[in-house]
């Protein structure tokens, strides 16, 4: 006998049961889905209409949304962070000995110093900028910039504060900062026109310009239209071209061998600083919308400056010596802008000029041959440089520049009249610039220079292919 | 006793008519400033109107200008990213400071479109704060009018029924002209622009937006842009608009392929314009958007 389970039947029941329902109902229910597709279809439709009608009102008064309220004032990113990548291909016809020519150009100030990521044939990763500035309070603003190089050697460039909110148009920075001498000097590298520094600042101020750590007081007072900027610095003489202290008295030879036994004199202990002291004036007349100019002027102290000259390892017969002494520095600068209002800045141009003039005024105070001690040496070497960029064509832009160190003087004059003279060393630099958007360019720059190298003229070309990106905040650049 | 008349002759002399010294940035700042302050500010414009904004640089002048002023008045939303911030420190002047009393952004007293986009950079110079060219909306500016009349009235109580009442008249003004400009846009059939600084206008007049010439805002147009974007708007009609700074070439481009009219326009007002000045510039948009409905 064959089971079946009861389940079984009481589905096949209930199935037929729904069939049977169904077979009534199912009229019914297509009915009622027709229906309710009729009543949906038409709240569809209602709703479309106040769609429409929400939509055309938004688009005629969008004044909905709550204002942001929200000051921009520059950037909201707090504090404004930015990158700048700058890499270089190089090529001379030195077999890539022209950047250490230019290291060591005949002049008063030799360079001792490192010869910091010096360029080689190819491709060069130059140094990487880090902008970090931010207001630390309703008082103060604050700014740091470090560079790294391809190495990963970190350098802080500047590091300081401004006051916000002094009156009468006067400010205070204090920290370690790029002085405001000169129009070119405030500039970082990635706002040069330009691959390179120029001549006469590399050979006079160094490769970066003067940046010292101190203090600054400026003032901005009421003169009408005429824009009108002095300045004074107090800073701390360390480490530059003509403001440099605490050098010990050599007791050694490099090339080893001892000091003469005729050797006298010491160098005087450093002075407290502030060191070195700088005053800067700027003027601007108002020119209406298209025309910019501005004329500069300033003056450079050092109270005291020190030099110590070893070349023994080059030259075994000369004799090691100290300088010290005072030194002073001036400069006048001028700048035109012209804004032509073309899209890309087609038609617009900038001259730059400016020149420079540095003294040193020193005495023998260490000598190999003590006869000597208490000698004069009077250095002076002046430099000029004048630039121009036009706008070609909608983001392209050509500059040419001249630039020259040792221009009338280049010389060091002892008790009796000049001990030495240098010639001049002169360049001509064309450069063209692709601003690729706002962000990013590409510099096609060649130059061709008269260099004077311990006393040989070396003609050398110079072609750089460079890019700047800069990533992060949107950077508001100074005149 | 005469050298005492004398005194205060000289001082009476040396006293400015005027009660606020106003410093703004645009041309349509300007004379919103000069609309509301009326008599009682004095008004330097520091970018001329035929320029871009966005792409100016800091001079000397700018920083004169500032330092003397008792009220910044600028568009903002980062329009003025690229210079004000430096000609301000430069300005050494506390009043006009962001924070201060004596700074008033425009872009910050409504609400913005495009607020909030991702802050790529591959999207172009985008600003996330939102789009910041609401001088073409005269909506908009009714409202940021009163706002500025509010901040008249805060540096100069004693005038702030006048700023008010200035303030209301403009803002009465453009709402009654405001449907004539629509039904003379009412039959433009879209709107395409260099870059994005008609938007608040096409939507103020009802016109639908079709576009920028530029692929992304700040990059200047490529052939293939305007290939596709000329494929997107075959079979409707409308308007190629681009101020006198921009490049034409995109514009023609576009329309040879298209067969839509160009219109040079500006987005400023002339420099030294009064409301009748911007009134003028929003009926040369609204009769241009009518020509490109044909």
């Amino acid at each position: 006998m064959h089971r079946i389970p009861k389940w079984t039947l009481a589905a096949a029941g209930v199935l037929t049961a729904s069939t049977a329902l169904a077979a009534d109902e199912l009229q019914a229910l297509r009915e009622e889905i027709a229906q309710m597709k009729k009543t949906y279809e038409a709240r569809i439709a209602a709703l479309e209409n106040r769609l429409k009608e929400a939509e055309q009102k938004a688009a005629a008064s969008p004044v909905a949304a709550p204002a942001s309220g929200q000051v921009g004032a520059g950037s909201s990113f707090n504090p404004q962070i930015s990158l700048i990548l700058d890499g270089v291909y190089f090529r001379d016809d030195k077999q890539g000995r022209s950047p250490e020519m230019y290291e060591h150009l005949d002049g008063i100030n030799h360079s001792h110093d490192h010869a910091h990521g010096a360029l080689e044939r190819g491709f060069n990763l130059r140094e990487t900028e880090l902008v970090f500035s931010a207001a630390v309070s309703p008082h103060f603003d604050a700014a740091a910039m470090l560079t790294v190089s391809e190495h990963g050697d970190v350098e802080l460039e500047e590091a300081y504060f401004d006051t916000r909110s002094l009156p009468y148009g006067l400010k205070v920075r204090g920290g370690k900062f790029l002085s405001g001498i000169g129009y070119l000097n405030g500039q970082h590298p990635h706002q040069w026109d330009f691959v390179d520094q120029n001549l006469p600042y590399r050979t006079l101020l160094g490769e970066h310009g003067l940046a010292d750590t101190g203090l600054r007081l400026s003032w901005l007072p009421p003169t009408g239209n005429w824009y009108t900027l002095l300045g004074v610095e107090l800073l701390q003489g360390k480490e530059q071209t003509f403001a440099t202290s605490g050098l010990s008295t050599p007791t050694s030879r490099e090339d080893g061998a001892p000091l003469a036994g005729t050797a006298a004199g010491s160098l005087s202990a450093q002075k407290a600083g502030p060191r070195l002291a700088t005053v800067f004036a700027k003027f601007g007349p108002d020119l209406g919308a298209n025309h910019a100019l501005q004329f500069g002027g300033w003056a450079a102290f050092a109270s005291q400056h020190q030099e110590v000259h070893d070349h023994t390892l080059e030259d075994p017969a000369s004799l090691v010596h100290a300088l010290e002494g005072k030194a002073k520095a001036w400069g006048l600068d001028a700048v035109y802008k012209y804004d032509a209002g073309g899209y890309g800045g087609q038609g617009s141009f900038k001259l730059v000029g400016e020149y420079l003039r540095l003294n040193k005024d020193l005495k023998i105070a260490f000598h190999e041959n003590g006869a000597l001690l208490g000698q004069k040496r009077d250095f002076t070497q002046d430099g000029i440089v004048l630039q121009g960029t036009y706008g070609l064509l909608p983001h392209w832009q050509a500059g040419l520049r001249f630039d020259a160190t040792g221009l009338t003087r280049n010389e060091v004059k002892g008790p009796s009249g000049t001990i030495a003279e240098w010639n001049k060393s002169d360049r001509w630099t064309l450069a063209l610039t692709r601003q690729i958007d706002h962000f990013s360019l590409f510099r096609l720059q060649f130059s061709r220079a008269n260099l004077w190298v311990g006393g040989e003229k070396e003609k050398t070309n110079q072609l750089f292919l460079q890019y700047q990106h800069s990533l992060g905040a949107h950077g508001a650049h100074t005149f | 006793m005469k050298r005492c008349w004398l005194f205060w002759l000289s001082l009476l002399v040396a006293l400015p008519a005027w009660a606020l010294d106003v410093a703004a940035t645009t041309s349509s700042m300007g004379m919103l400033a000069r609309t509301v302050g009326g008599p009682q500010v004095k008004v330097t414009e520091l970018a001329p109107p035929d320029r871009d904004a966005h792409m100016l640089q800091a001079k000397p002048s700018m920083m004169r200008a500032l330092r003397d002023a008792d009220l910044v008045v600028a568009v903002g939303a980062e329009l003025e990213v690229g210079w004000l911030p430096a000609a301000l420190s430069g300005a050494a002047n506390a009043r006009v400071l962001p924070g201060r009393p004596g700074y008033f952004e425009a872009a910050a007293q409504v609400p913005l479109l495009e607020a909030g986009l991702a802050a790529d950079r591959a999207q172009g110079d985008v600003h996330p704060a939102g789009n910041p060219h609401v001088n073409l909306d005269p909506e908009r500016m009714a409202k940021i009018a009163q706002a500025l009349a509010e901040r008249f009235a805060l540096l100069d109580a004693a005038n702030a029924a006048a700023y008010r009442e200035r303030a209301q008249a403009f803002a009465r003004e453009l709402a009654s002209r405001a449907p004539v400009w629509r039904q003379k846009a009412a039959q433009a059939g879209g709107l395409v622009t260099h870059h994005k600084d008609a938007l608040y206008l096409a939507q103020f007049l009802g016109v639908p937006f079709l576009g920028t010439l530029e692929p992304v805002p700040g990059v200047a147009p490529t052939a293939s842009h305007i290939e596709a974007l000329a494929a997107k708007l075959k079979g409707r009609k409308g308007l190629i608009a681009h101020t006198p700074y921009q490049p034409p070439a995109g514009a023609e481009k576009l329309a040879s392929l298209t067969g839509w009219p160009v219109a040079v326009l500006p987005i400023e007002p002339p420099a030294g314009s009064d409301a009748a000045g911007y009134f003028a510039l929003i009926d040369r948009w609204a009769d241009a958007l009518a020509q490109g409905g044909r």
